[in-house]
Order: C-alpha cells, then structure tokens, then sequence
C-alpha cells in the first residue's frame, strides 16, 4: 500500500515536472500568456499624416469587437497602439519598447515609407511577426529577411501601372502627367507612371513633384495646364490630394485625375468638394455601399468609436492590416507558437476575410494581395467601374 | 500668360504671406520680441472658427466677428499670464516662452479638435471663375486678395493716423520715456498682442479654404510669413508687405520654369541673398540704440 502509495507520489511528481517544463516553454513565446495576446503599433496619431492614424484606431475598435465576442482560442486581444507623429525617431523608439518593453507577439502595420525604413532592420532581426507596414513594396522584393513578413497592401508601383494603363486603353487619354509627393511613396507612383507609358512607347508630358511642407499647389496645377495634359495621376496626402484636386480643377479644360488607393477615404471629397467629383481611384477591398460584410465591420468599429465616421475608409484599411493575423491566429490553435503561426499564415489560399478577399500566402510567398478594382467617385460615393485587375506577385 | 497666371496666383499667396507676417512685424516693432507662435495663434483661432461654423451653426459673417474677438483675447491674454510676468527674462527667454507657447496651442488642438484634416465652410468658391485678358482668376483668389488689402489699409490707420498708433509709436522707442509721459504701457502692449493675433487669424481664415484647417496648417504659411518679414525688414510694416509679395511671386515663378522641388528653398536662399546685402531687410531701419 505504502509502496502504491510512493509510486503515485513520483508519478505526480514527474508529471508536475514534465508539466513545470512544459508551461514555461508555452509561456516563453513572446507576447502569448495564457489568457492574452499582445499586439502592437506604431502609428501616426498626431502630425502631418494623423489622418492615417485611424488605421490604427479602426483596428483597436475592430479588436474591442473579438474580444467581447471571446478572443481567440480563449485568449483575449491586447493592442498597444504609440503615437510616432510620422517620425522615424519616435518610430524606432516605439517599436523598441513595444518588443522589449511590453513584449508583443507582433507588430501590425506601420504608416510611412521612412518609418518602415528606419525599423524594419530592427523588427527582422528580432524575428518579429510583422503584419503589413503601409508601405511600397520595393523593399521586401527579393529580401531573404521576411520569413516573420505577411503584407495584404497593394504595390504602388504595379497600381501606378494599372492607372496609367486603363487611363491609355480605356479612357482613350494620350498626354497622361503625375503629381507626387517627392519622397519613395511618390517615386513609386512617378516610376510606374513613365514604366508603363514606356511599355506603351509613350512618355509622360509631365512629372511634378511637391514637398510635404507645401502649402499651395497651384503651381503644380499650372504645370500640368501648361503640359496640356488630359489625365493626371495623383500620389498625394489626403491633404495635398486635396489642394492638388482644387487647383487643378481650375484648369481649361480640366484633367481627368486618378488617384492612389490611400486617397479612396470618403474624406477626400468632403475636403476638395466638388473638384473630387470624377476621380478615378482604386481599391483593395469592397466598398462598404457595395458589400454587406464590410458594412457589417465599418458599423461594427464604428459603433465602438464614432469618431472614425469620418474616415471610413482609412479606419477599415486598418482592419485590414490586422485580419490575416487573426485568420492565422485561429488555425494556428490554442497551442499558438511563432512557428506554428508562420505553418498556420502560409495555409492561408485564396481566402476571403470580412474585408478582404482572395488572400493567398504560402512558403516563400509573403504578398498575401496582388489585385484592385478602379471605382469613379461621383458625389463622394464609389462609382465601380471594373472587375478585379490582378497584377504580378512579386515577394 | 502662363508666366503671368504664375505671377497672380505668386501675388494672391504672397499677400496672404504679407498678413501673416503683419502681425509677427507688428509685434517685433513694439516689444521687440518674435513670436513663435505666432502661426499657432492663427490655427487655433481658424479652428475656433471652424467649430463655430459646424457645430455651433452660427452664420459666417458672425463666426468671424467672434473669431477676432477671440485672436483678439487669446493674445492680449498670453501677454497678460505669459510674458509679463516673465518681463524680467531677456529677450531671448521671452522669445522661447513664446515657442513653448506655440507647443502647447498644437498639442490643445489635437486634444480638443483632433488630428484630422478638416474643410471650413467658406462663402466665396474656388470654382468660379472669371477669364480676364485670358488669365483665369477665381473668387476665392479676389476675395482674399481684397481682404487683405483692407486690412493692410487699417492697420496702416491704426498705427500712422490714431493716438493709440502713436503710443505703440512712441513705446517700440522707448518704453520707460513712454510711461513718464504717463502712456499706460501695459495696455498698449496687450493691444498689440491682441491685434497681432487678430492678425493671425485672418490670415488663418483666408488660407484655410487653401490649406485646409488641421493643427499643421500654419506650419509652412508662418514660415513664410515669417521670411516675408525677415525680407522686407523686420520694423517695417510696408517692408514686410512687399517681401510677402516678392517671395510669393519669386517662387511661383522658380516653380513654374526651373523646379517646383526647390521652389520654397530659393525663397530662402533669396532672402540670404538680400540680408547679405542689406542686414536690415529692404525697408528695414538700421537698429541704433541711443546710449
């Protein structure tokens, strides 16, 4: 008896042991406790670009949601959300402290090209799960870096393409211009532009740029009156999307503008008026006017923050930045490790989400998204105009 | 014409450069002090007006009665809790009280209006046009250009034709001879704060149908304001009118021909040019302090 007695004492013992080995090894993955998951960002929520900065919020509300809907596999959703103001100073301080600080399982997004520059040596090094930095697509072409990397955002330069060629084959537009901001998104926009017009043996007639501190655009306007341009493609801030849609509105006769995706927000017609009416700009995900689950979303968040009315748009782009993690998360299970989450990520072929549709990742493919659609905005609401154009995957 | 469209649309920024740069002259010439915010004053003022036009309801002509009223209040009442109680700072501390100053006005406009970009509903349109001998102007372009004027012509009132002009006159020479003539100082250097920031803010109003209002929207405008003033001379109230002109047309012009990248660095390599030859601006006094 005693000796039954002993040995279901030692069994308890190695069990506990084997158990004592075993939690702590689970625990051990960074930004996954028993009953959490920490994610985090860094994101404009002040600054020239603070428009953007909804992206985030648009997330945190969307989060708010599964959270009371039970989390993930009986985990909740923590999301840590630091201010950068569009510098990458304080995003590097910021992503610093949300991996070593608060110690999150990914970062999600990331607003601006000089951002994502200044952190990404950092975020792969460390191994950090990264779910789509709002950035061009150049620097993760061809990086062997980007195992932890899943991205569900268009590339502007292929967009930049598919602009200028549905404004040559379509609209029939032979003298096309572009307006960018002189930076590497605006780069991105201004060599597609001349890429494709070459492909077609034509030139641009103009390409002018503007600085972020611009306060008038009315030069640039003049320029492209000057060119005689008859359609010009816009890589702009919501802003100076704007001012550039006002002065160019002036001309005789007026341009036909097309515009990136990141000037789709319902916004843009509010600030430019009736000079945004017309413009051509295109679209990763549905319209919520045109598409019953993203309406359900966009009430969902907004329902939880109604300052993000405003900017729909931008606020939904956010949750799209975060729904293939939350997929990934699901499939990956209640045991959820970096690796098993990465296994999970790369089963992800050809699924729709609430948001966004046809994503496809798999190993060694990390661009999840690799389609748009064009919509012609009449009165501020989305007027689409063609089906998906798909272009190609490239990382 | 399209050097001449590019020299009406130089002139239609550039006076508004010039009311910027009215109230930072306005300022310098009677306490000696710049203020850095300046610019923030003016976005802050455009934002209350927003609010008004918006939420409150209040018809146009009306927000912009109680919007001056407020630029008015706000910088007579910065000179009130602010700098006189930090007189005994040099002048350089006084001038950086008035950069914490600029922070803190940002910082309560994204607390209290948030971030975002927002249109203020403004009466004259950006899309009517009159063609006049082939150039292309629009309302908004008349409007402003006209307002402007008007209160470059009352502010020349004030100061040259009114016995208060006089006290501002006779304090920016010297203040303490200025107080045992029994002018009351204090007051006069509220005012001055006060039509400074009533400065600003028609500034903020005529560019925000522009630039949009947002807490970055003075940025650019009141460094240019700024640099009108440097050019024109910094005491000088028609110098600073004339270099808000010249550099708003200058850099129309470097824009339209030879690069738009560089089209706000050549404004400042222009005003280097002019300090080189002349330190004290265009219409700018040589400051000579009797001993």
């Amino acid at each position: 008896m005693r000796l039954k007695v002993r040995a279901y004492v030692g069994w308890l013992l190695v069990t506990v042991m084997a158990l004592g080995v075993a939690l702590p090894a689970a625990a051990q993955e960074r930004g996954i406790t028993p009953t959490e998951i920490i994610l985090g960002t860094s994101a404009p929520l002040s600054g020239p670009a603070a428009p953007w900065g909804a992206t985030a919020r648009g997330a945190e509300a969307y989060i708010q949601y599964i959270n009371e809907q039970g989390g993930i596999h009986g985990r909740t959703i923590r999301f840590v959300i630091l201010d950068d103001a569009y510098q990458p100073p304080r995003a590097v301080q910021n992503v610093r402290a949300l991996v070593e600080g608060t110690g999150v399982f990914a970062l999600v997004g990331m607003i601006g090209s000089a951002n994502a520059a200044a952190t990404r040596d950092y975020i792969f090094r460390n191994e950090v799960v990264w779910m789509t930095p709002a950035v061009e697509s150049d620097p993760w072409i061809g990086n062997p870096n980007i195992r932890y990397l899943f991205v569900t955002y268009p590339n502007y330069y292929q967009e930049a393409k598919v602009l200028t060629r549905y404004a040559v084959e379509e609209l029939g537009l032979r003298r096309i211009a572009v307006i960018y901001q002189n930076d590497q998104y605006g780069d991105n926009g201004r060599r597609g532009v001349i890429d494709a017009l070459a492909e077609m043996g034509m030139e641009p007639v103009a390409a002018v740029p503007y600085e972020l501190t611009d306060a008038d655009l009315s030069v640039q306007a003049l320029l492209i009156g000057q060119a005689q341009a008859d359609a010009v493609i816009l890589y702009a801030t919501p802003t100076h999307g704007a001012m550039a849609a006002a002065a160019l509105a002036q001309l005789n006769p007026k341009p036909q503008i097309l515009s990136s995706f990141t000037l789709a927000d319902p916004i843009m017609a509010a600030l430019a008026g009736e000079a945004w009416n017309g413009v051509i700009v295109p679209s990763y995900f549905p319209y919520p006017d045109h598409d019953e689950k993203v309406a359900r979303v966009l009430e969902i968040i907004l329902e939880r923050n109604p300052d993000l009315a405003q900017m729909s748009f931008n606020a939904l782009a956010g949750v799209t930045f975060l729904e293939p993690l939350l997929e990934g998360l699901r499939r990956a299970g209640p045991d959820v490790t970096k690796e098993s989450f990465v296994a999970a990520m790369e089963s992800i072929q050809d699924w729709d989400g609430e948001l966004l549709r046809g994503i496809s990742f798999g190993p060694g493919r990390r661009q999840g998204l690799n389609r748009i659609f064009l919509a012609r905005m009449v009165n501020g609401k989305p007027e689409p105009l063609t089906d998906w154009i798909v272009y190609p995957v490239e990382f | 014409m399209f050097f001449w469209q590019l020299v009406l649309s130089g002139l239609s920024i550039g006076s508004l450069y010039a009311v910027v740069g009215l109230g930072i002259v306005l300022l310098y010439r009677t306490s000696r002090v710049l203020n850095f915010a300046h610019g923030d004053l003016a976005m802050v003022t455009t934002m209350i007006a927003y609010s008004l036009l918006t939420s409150a309801g209040v018809v146009f002509a009306g927000s912009v009665a109680l919007t001056l009223l407020a630029a008015f209040a706000l910088g007579s009442l910065f000179y009130f809790i602010v700098i006189r109680p930090v007189k005994e700072a040099t002048l350089l501390g006084q001038i950086i009280t008035t950069a914490g100053f600029a922070l803190v006005l940002g910082g309560a406009a994204v607390v209290i209006w948030g971030a975002g970009t927002k249109a203020l509903p403004f009466p004259l349109s950006r899309f009517r046009f009159y063609d006049v001998f082939g150039l292309r102007i629009d309302q908004l372009t008349i409007g402003s250009f006209i307002v402007s004027v008007i209160t470059m012509l009352l502010l020349y009132l004030l100061v040259q034709k009114t016995k208060f002009g006089l006290a501002m006159r006779a304090v920016s020479q010297n203040d303490a001879a200025a107080r045992v003539l029994g002018i009351p100082v204090r007051r006069v250097y509220a005012v001055t704060w006060g039509v400074s920031a009533v400065l600003g803010a028609i500034g903020g109003l005529l560019l925000a149908p522009v630039t949009f209002v947002s807490p970055t929207m003075m940025f650019d405008p009141f460094l240019k304001g700024f640099a009108a003033a440097v050019l024109g001379g910094l005491d000088s109230l028609p110098g600073v009118i004339i270099g808000g002109v010249i550099l708003g047309v200058v850099e129309n012009v470097f824009g339209g021909y030879v690069s738009t990248a560089f089209k706000s660095t050549v404004a400042f390599v222009m005003i280097i040019a002019v300090l080189l030859v002349r330190p004290e601006g265009l219409l700018g006094r040589k400051f000579q302090r009797r001993v």
